[in-house]
């Protein structure tokens, strides 16, 4: 099977032809080669109209329901939205039930056929069944192929436990993952604590939840002398804190949802539950200092944050729907809108595509003849419509349907798997 | 009620946060009207006739359920009611599912007391009635906070520069929100006062003063509105006893007799006798707080009326 990708812009640092708008021809999924005025009779031909083509953009952190609640997402589902968002690669949370904290389940989804449409790269249990009281088997796991641990949407609240686990994988470099989140003081809210929290009578969660967690973290990291990511920050206060951490030499990282970038608090005043998310959408100002963050490198990554959640979970009194929005889909373009006037388009795809890879120390998928073909097709100017048929999720718990967007994934082609999307 | 001609600016009643200071004047002159109505020997007027009012009550009310249910039945309503513990409806229909059950019996107004915040907007989102909001958790509950404006007029006249303090629990009262809503659209100068812990850490944003000294608030203030210590939404222990809160939050009338004048006193019931109030205070002179239950029906038959006007 060929392909040949006519007018492509490439955007990779790594490649010979950066920001070259040129031809690629595939066969069966290895790029054959890249030039100008490519011609194939055979190929099937995809016209990229000079729209960019990077490589393809990895999630850290999205969650899925396979096993245990694969009514909202499996991983079939879960790498179709995955596609349908620029993403070749994932790095799903493991929030599972059973959670994975084995080799046995590590293995389910190492060898999962879903791996033909998207690279699933398992972050493993810190603790046993996520339960945040004992490690996991993280030497086993790592060894079966985990790139991180974490304990995904839970905060781990036990001090010892995490700095147990922090000293534990230094043998092998690994990598844990905490949502900073301190749940005493978290505990009923619902929502950023301000205003808008004051106004609805609803709880507020503390900016000081997550940094005091955070500074907790750094704290251990750098007692351990062992290598953390915060996960998704939503703070001026957390962004500080990580910018401190990096310029003290700790090798430490830090995310950022999609959603935290595009949407303040002030949108939640209608009570409207699919933008109730954790880490709550906080203030026009916090905003500012994670774009900031982005900028000057504080802050590596982008995240979906993808949560699926069936609609009897959502469509409910405003303090009883779960925390949580599906996000694979719309991740770069609503950040893009978002950013479009204050960062280059090849900064945001930075940290997309290799931001995310860097984190885990993976590589990052080049554009040259002789290798696979891994790479997302994006058009930064296309204004659209986010519909309910865009979504490839088992669920729609998305705050963007029927919203304007600008930015579109068009095509992604990975190995010989190739996804050109709707309009 | 020919001569009323306006009508409020709002399809639902969900907060006083959505309505206007006209909106509000608007619903007392029609409490004014209506007043005088349930005053007559014959207490009943047919504003409502063919009207169907449900009033639902997912949380325990005495007051409110029969102030409402008075109102709809002096305007001459059909009423219906449907209560149930939150946690019943929670384990098994969803309330949407169970409001348009009852909405395909052909009713035209809900009436919703709730005990989670944004219930009533949450609804109104998603059906066609008009909605009373009847208190919605720790939210808003704008006929209380109607109707507590409207017997401080009573008492005082124009609320304009009149300054009032709400004391007691702030942080998991509906009453106080929509008071300070109610009370600064007026033009009212308002202070709450409680312990730090009681108090939403952003209030001050709305317009108000903060005190957490109780004889300072009592000498500033003309009208003492006094809440009720919310212990059933409690999870966490925000004050240590309630001995100690009756000790330095409560009032009573040592502390009363130490003013330069008598205060109105207020209460939107059901009241703690002894702990935020003392019962020589709630049953004094100036207490007004049964008065404020009388102005109830009124106010609430106000804004039954002028929905069902703006719906017709």
């Amino acid at each position: 099977m060929k392909w040949l990708i006519k007018n492509a812009r490439i955007l990779s640092a790594t490649s010979p032809w950066d920001d070259q708008v040129l031809d690629l021809l595939l066969v069966d999924g290895v790029i054959e080669n890249v030039g100008a005025g490519l011609q194939d009779a055979d190929a099937q031909v995809f016209n990229a109209g000079a729209s960019l083509l990077s490589p393809g953009w990895l999630d850290i952190g999205c969650v899925h329901g396979d096993p245990g609640f694969e009514h909202r997402e499996d991983l079939f589902s879960l790498a179709a939205a995955a596609r349908a968002g620029g993403y070749t690669a994932i790095a799903p949370f493991p929030n599972t039930n059973p959670p994975s904290d084995s080799q046995a389940q590590l293995q389910y989804l190492k060898h999962h056929k879903a791996h033909t449409q998207v690279d699933i790269h398992p972050i493993a249990a810190l603790t046993e069944g996520v339960g945040g009281q004992a490690i996991a088997e993280m030497m086993d796991l790592y060894h079966a192929g985990a790139v991180a641990f974490s304990d995904g949407l839970k905060s781990i609240q036990h001090a010892g436990v995490m700095m147990r686990a922090l000293e534990y994988v230094k043998p092998f470099r690994g990598l844990v993952i905490n949502r900073p989140d301190e749940l005493f003081l978290s505990a009923e809210g619902q929502l950023h604590e301000g205003l808008e929290s004051t106004l609805m009578g609803v709880p507020g969660i503390p900016p000081l939840a997550e940094e005091l967690m955070l500074y907790r973290d750094l704290r251990l990291a750098d007692y351990a002398q062992s290598r953390l990511m915060a996960y998704n920050i939503s703070t001026a206060g957390a962004a500080d804190l990580i910018r401190t951490a990096k310029g003290s030499g700790l090798e430490v990282f830090a995310s950022v949802a999609a959603l935290n970038l595009a949407f303040d608090s002030t949108q939640l005043l209608n009570f409207d539950s699919n933008l109730k998310v954790l880490p709550p959408l906080r203030s026009a100002g916090d905003q500012e200092a994670l774009i900031e963050a982005l900028r000057d490198g504080t802050i590596d990554c982008i995240t979906s944050g993808h949560l699926p959640l069936e609609a009897d979970l959502k469509l409910k009194e405003f303090p009883y729907t779960a925390f949580g929005a599906i996000g694979l889909e719309t991740a770069f373009a609503l950040a893009h809108t978002r950013l479009e006037k204050v960062m280059d388009v090849r900064l945001l795809v930075d940290k997309l595509a290799n931001g995310p890879r860097r984190v885990l120390g993976l590589p990052i998928p080049e554009i040259k003849a002789g290798v696979p073909a891994n790479f997302t097709i994006f058009d930064p100017q296309k204004e659209w419509v986010f519909s309910d048929r865009h979504i490839r999720s088992k669920s729609r718990n998305s705050p963007l349907l029927n919203r304007h967007l600008k930015g579109k994934v068009l095509a992604t082609f990975f190995r010989q798997e190739v996804q050109i999307n709707i309009d | 009620m020919t001569t009323l001609k306006q009508q409020l600016s709002t399809p639902h009643v969900l907060g006083i946060k959505d309505l206007t200071p006209e909106d509000i004047r608007l619903i007392f002159q029609t409490a004014d009207e209506f007043k005088e109505v349930i005053n007559r020997p014959i207490k009943k007027v047919p504003s409502l006739r063919d009207i169907t009012i449900a009033n639902l009550f997912f949380e325990d009310s005495t007051r409110t359920r029969i102030s409402f249910e008075l109102a709809e039945k002096r305007l001459s309503a059909d009423v219906i009611n449907f209560s149930a513990s939150s946690s019943s409806v929670k384990k098994g229909e969803t309330l949407l599912d169970t409001v348009n059950n009852i909405l395909s019996m052909k009713v035209d107004m809900l009436v919703m007391r709730h005990p989670a915040p944004g219930a009533a907007h949450f609804l109104a989102q998603h059906i066609d009635a008009s909605i009373v909001n009847a208190g919605d958790g720790t939210h808003e509950h704008p006929t209380q906070a109607l109707l507590d404006a409207y017997s401080m007029q009573e008492k005082l006249g124009d609320l304009k520069g009149r300054r009032i303090a709400i004391l007691g629990d702030i942080l998991h009262s509906r009453v106080a929100l929509s008071n300070i809503f109610c009370l600064t659209k007026l033009g009212a100068k308002v202070r709450v006062c409680g312990p730090p812990t009681l108090i939403p850490r952003h209030i001050a944003e709305l317009g108000v003063e903060v005190s957490y000294n109780v004889r300072e608030t009592m000498e500033w203030c003309e009208v003492a509105n006094v809440l009720r210590i919310q212990l059933e939404r409690q999870n966490i222990r925000y004050f240590p006893s309630l001995r100690e809160y009756s000790r330095y939050f409560g009032l009573n009338k040592a502390l009363l007799d130490e003013l330069d004048g008598p205060r109105v006193i207020m209460h939107p019931g059901p009241i703690n006798r002894g702990v935020e109030l003392t019962s020589d205070v709630a049953d004094s002179e100036h207490s007004i707080i049964l008065q404020q239950v009388e102005n109830g029906v009124a106010i609430r038959m106000a804004v039954l009326y002028l929905l069902a006007v703006s719906r017709s």
